[in-house]
């Protein structure tokens, strides 16, 4: 009788195991599943410009309000993008390794030097994608280092924020650096930029987060 | 026992049912956002390669570089810029011993003509040096890169490189 109940009592904590187990897998599923989604949603996709231009970038995300966060930037503050609600704001993702980017820093320097007087602001994010392990601090100590100094060889003006990673999902997945989203003073992305355009373009889309 | 036989069925049950879940999990996330996207880099050959068992012997490994992309060569022109980069796990039973690397060709982007990058397009070859324990071996190699083309970057990748080394 005793053995019996012991193999009742062994049998029902391994069921309990496996329905724990199920649930956390269920959990866990849900949660990928809904971040894959979110990503799906918000990916753009490049369109050829009818008059023989570079490709249009067309984001799911414009007209929507810009998904909120707040991220710790290369100095240890932590921004918000709900804190520059009333600006004009241009999210610029990029990253250490991305030639183009670096390219197009210097103009976003100026156009938010010649503009930031009626209200508007760039946000820079770090978004390397790279493959450092959670908790590899040495890497990412380098990894800001290299931001640090870049920021301050273009004389970056504008905040700078680490670990654009964590919010690339509801940006669309970030699968191409430079990506820029253009906001207005209500916090809705009016326009979006994918890759290295032009300073011109640039400029078009603050004038309409300006004015919109 | 009847008891026991509905107890062992539901655990049965239950065990099922959290494989089918964990099965279906795929890894995403902030670190994997970049497998999302087509490969910029093909490994071509070879898919086997008999060597001589506990000395250096070099293998040729070919790559291709899709077309309107670039890759940083080995020695990339910044310090910030990602090197392409062969390696071999260890345990493996066969060694990296060296691994020669091509020249990148020198180009610049149409909107910064000054700035010269150091380049791999097209197919290129890894001059690898390993070193083989006796025996057959499934070696899965890896090649680390960052591809862009003129406008934009991709994320850093690292794709396998699985080759059957017999070693003599």
């Amino acid at each position: 009788m005793r053995r019996r109940n012991i193999i009742v009592l062994f049998t029902a904590l391994f069921i309990l195991a496996g329905l724990g187990w199920a649930g956390w897998a269920n959990w866990e599923y849900r949660q990928q599943a809904a971040a894959r989604l979110l990503a799906t949603s918000a990916r753009g996709e490049l369109v050829p410009d009818p008059a023989g231009g570079a490709a249009i970038f067309i984001s799911p995300l414009k007209g929507k309000l810009a998904p909120a966060f707040s991220l710790i930037d290369v100095d240890g503050k932590k921004i918000s993008l709900a804190k520059y609600r009333g600006k004009a704001v241009l999210i610029n993702f990029w990253a250490t390794w991305c030639a183009p980017c670096k390219i197009e820093t210097p103009w976003l320097v100026e156009l938010r030097n010649k503009y930031a007087s009626q209200g508007f602001e760039v946000l820079g994010v770090d978004t390397e994608g790279d493959d450092l392990k959670p908790g590899d601090s040495a890497g990412l100590a380098k990894e800001k280092a290299a931001v640090a100094q870049f920021v301050q060889q273009m004389k970056v003006p504008y905040p700078m924020l680490m670990n654009g990673d964590s919010i690339s999902m509801p940006y669309g997945g970030l699968d191409e650096l430079p990506t820029s989203f253009f906001v207005d003073r209500k916090g809705t992305v009016v326009a979006a930029q994918l890759g290295l355009t032009s300073e011109n373009d640039i400029e078009g889309n603050i004038k309409k987060a300006l004015t919109e | 026992m009847r008891t026991e036989l509905a107890v062992a069925a539901l655990g049965i049950m239950a065990l099922v049912a959290s494989a089918q879940l964990v099965a279906q999990i795929v890894p995403t996330g902030p670190q994997n956002r970049a497998a999302n996207q087509p490969q910029a880099v093909a490994y071509l050959f070879p898919e086997q390669v008999t060597v001589a068992a506990g000395k250096p012997s070099p293998v040729a490994l070919h790559f291709r570089v899709t077309a309107g992309l670039h890759i940083n060569s080995h020695t990339p022109s910044g310090n910030s810029l990602i090197a392409t980069t062969f390696s071999i796990p260890a345990g493996s039973g066969v060694r990296l011993d060296a691994a020669s690397y091509p020249p990148g060709a020198a180009i610049a982007l149409p909107l910064d003509p000054k700035t010269k990058l150091s380049v791999y397009t097209g197919d290129f070859v890894v001059q690898a040096r390993i070193v083989t324990a006796p025996g057959n071996h499934l070696v899965q190699g890896t090649l680390r890169y960052q591809a862009c083309d003129n406008r934009e970057c991709m994320p850093p990748r690292t794709i396998t490189v699985p080759i059957d080394v017999i070693g003599r």
